[in-house]
């Protein structure tokens, strides 16, 4: 499953493809299950050249009832810095952040002190 | 300090000017982002991940405070209220608009600032030492150097598309203060055995992917001949540099791959066909911008001051202070202090426009109008009279600015990282800030004493991992951040660089071990011995064990 996003040319903002426009919000983006329509998406953003640049694919996936981007650097895109909670999209503090915020802080390893063999 | 002649101010307006049509052509459709792109770069605006970056210049690091004031606006009225600052002293402004850029660089223009060569493959701004011309140690004011290296290297026609970008430091004390063997070009200030002037010219040093200390090519570069020479240097590196690998196109790979010998032997080929009547700075040219760092001499004062140590005595937190944050001045009664953005849980060098506005009240009333930017992403006032540093230091607690641990493991530098930057593989800040959090506790942090601990979001080194006494570089492993940790590095005159301790660590445990390491030291040190000392003398092998499982 796949989201498309870019940033906004006249403010820089983290936008999300929503069946022809934009939105601010991740969980507003459409979710195209097939390649060959988040191509023809690309293709349409990328016509868009005065509203967004930078425009590209980026996996998404199910945990917990909420679609969340598989990539931590796109869990971040799609919330705001985490050394200010108040500043970004993460700002709102709804649902919807609040599951990207489990998904991007939930490791999948515990670490590794003292666990590595020397 | 130098203030913009007609020339510099005609060249500002100009640039400011074009920018705004350039962006207007943008905005209109008439440019692509391809085409656009270079020309926002070469003001200093990145796009990063949540929005525009705008990297402002600060000339070796010297702000008056009318700059600093007008940085606070800016970050106030366009951005989120704060700005960060970097190790190459400059001030980022992480939440930009497109639309709002052309008034922030004609609000900037207005008190001499701008992000001209803050990217893109040019000279950048130089650094010097954050002390110039308040230090005893210092045969000159580097700053004067600096600002001719600027006025040389602002839009050259000849340096403008180098294979990449080019970083210069000076400094004119025997303490380097600048991690100057970490440059393209570090030029160290001495006086010779007849007592001229002459450069210690280092070149090819860099961190990133392939990090190497700077060789000396020239020992005595008199300095008149300075510009000349740099035009040789930059020269044969234009000329002979990789444009073809993007991992090679630094100087240092160039200078490693010939020998600093073979490159000095083609540096003064190349100088000697420089007239060097055409390059280098005519003496009245040089008298003009030392004539701008001359101030009013400093008054006559005692050299300790009663209030200074009625405070020291009185309050155990002003003597912290003064034990790690208060330097020595050259002038009898005076004192350096720094200023640390570190305070144990915020951002390294962040500075909201609160407390920017503080300090340029603090300066105005205790310093002389001026503040400096270290690379070390904290702030210096030059000249404080000892009299005043209790009121500069109150000034400071009241804004959360009197943090005492110049130089200790708290004080940390950090990259924006993957919170902020598109070239991040993972986070810096909050590692720093969970670093810092273990070390809150001061009488500790004075305990263990001189430990910098230095952190990188990427290979490109922008947090001097390298350079760290501990180094930290975060990598991105299938998703999620670990960070491979180095020991041993500086970048003061002792210059090494760090190596690689063992296995990347995961997020939730670097700060825990760090702390192993930590321990480690103070296990094995010797009376009066840093973390550095310890770790040189014993090796890597006790830290291992410190932090890594033995092996069934």
């Amino acid at each position: 499953m796949k989201v498309l996003t870019a940033n906004s040319l006249t403010t820089g903002e983290v936008v999300f493809w929503d069946r022809g426009r934009w939105a601010l919000d991740f969980a507003q983006g459409e979710r195209f299950e097939s390649d060959e329509l988040a191509a023809a998406a690309l293709a349409a953003a990328e016509a868009q050249a005065t509203v967004v640049v930078a425009a590209y694919l980026i996996d998404v996936e199910e945990t917990g009832g909420h679609w969340v981007p598989v990539a931590y650097r796109e869990r971040l895109r799609a919330l705001g810095p985490s050394n200010h909670p108040q500043h970004g999209k993460q700002a709102d503090g709804d649902a919807d952040v609040a599951a990207l915020t489990a998904a991007a802080f939930a490791a999948r390893s515990t670490g590794r002190v003292k666990l590595i063999k020397r | 300090m130098y203030r913009y002649d007609a020339y510099d101010k005609a060249m500002l307006t100009d640039r400011s000017n074009e920018f705004r049509h350039q962006v207007a052509r943008r905005l209109a459709g008439e440019i692509t982002e391809d085409q656009f792109k270079p020309l926002r770069l070469m003001n200093g605006l990145y796009l990063q991940l949540h929005a525009y970056m705008l990297r402002i210049a600060i000339p070796y690091g010297t702000l008056s405070t009318r700059q600093l004031r007008r940085l606070a606006w800016v970050a106030k009225t366009y951005d989120k209220g704060y700005g960060h600052f970097t190790t190459r002293t400059n001030l980022q402004l992480h939440w930009i608009k497109l639309r709002d850029a052309p008034d922030i660089m004609d609000a900037l223009a207005e008190v001499d600032l701008h992000g001209i060569q803050t990217s893109g493959n040019v000279i950048r701004n130089v650094t010097a030492d954050p002390y110039a011309g308040a230090t005893a140690d210092e045969v000159d004011d580097p700053r004067v150097w600096a600002e001719v290296i600027r006025q040389w290297s602002t839009v050259h026609p000849e340096f403008s598309y180098l294979p990449r970008k080019f970083k210069i430091a000076v400094t004119a004390s025997a303490k380097d203060r600048t991690a100057a063997r970490s440059y393209d070009i570090g030029l160290q200030l001495r006086r010779g055995r007849d007592g001229v002037l002459g450069f210690e010219v280092m070149v090819g040093g860099g961190q990133g992917r392939t990090p190497y200390l700077a060789k000396t090519i020239r020992e005595h570069l008199p300095v008149g001949r300075l510009l000349s020479y740099l035009e040789a240097i930059i020269r044969v590196y234009n000329r002979k540099s990789r444009r073809d690998n993007i991992h090679k196109q630094r100087i240092k790979i160039l200078v490693n791959t010939l020998g600093a010998e073979e490159f000095a032997r083609q540096v003064d080929a190349e100088w000697a066909k420089i007239d060097g009547t055409q390059v280098d700075l005519p003496d009245v040219e040089l008298a003009h911008i030392r004539a701008a760092f001359q101030r009013a001499a400093f008054e006559t004062l005692p050299p300790t001051s009663k209030a200074f140590e009625a405070a020291k005595a009185a309050d155990p937190g002003f003597a912290r202070f003064a034990r790690h944050n208060v330097h020595p001045h050259k002038a009898p009664g005076y004192a350096i202090v720094n200023i640390s953005l570190k305070a144990p849980g915020q951002t390294p060098g962040d500075a909201s426009s609160e407390q920017m506005e503080a300090i340029a009240d603090l300066a105005d009333r205790y310093a002389q109008g001026e503040v400096r930017v270290n690379y070390t992403q904290n702030l210096v006032l030059a000249h404080v009279k000892l009299d005043d540093v209790p009121a500069v230091y109150e000034g400071l607690k009241a804004q959360g600015l009197a943090t005492a641990n110049i130089d200790l493991v708290s004080d940390i530098i950090a990259c924006p990282g993957l919170d902020y930057c598109s070239l991040a593989n993972a986070r810096a800040i909050p590692v720093a800030q969970a670093i810092a959090q273990r070390f809150a506790d001061p009488e500790r942090a004075e305990a263990i004493g001189e430990l910098k601990v230095k952190i990188s979001g990427c290979i490109n080194a922008c947090g001097h991992h390298h350079l760290g006494n501990i180094g930290i570089l975060g990598v991105d492993k299938k998703g999620e951040e670990f960070y491979q940790i180095s020991l041993g590095g500086s970048g003061d005159n002792d210059a090494s660089l760090a190596e690689i301790l063992g296995p990347a660590v995961h997020f939730s445990r670097t700060p825990e071990a760090i702390e192993a390491l930590v321990d480690a030291y103070l296990k094995h040190r010797s009376e009066g011995e840093r973390f550095l000392d310890t770790y040189r003398r014993i090796g890597a092998q006790p830290f291992k064990e410190a932090v890594y499982a033995e092996a069934d």
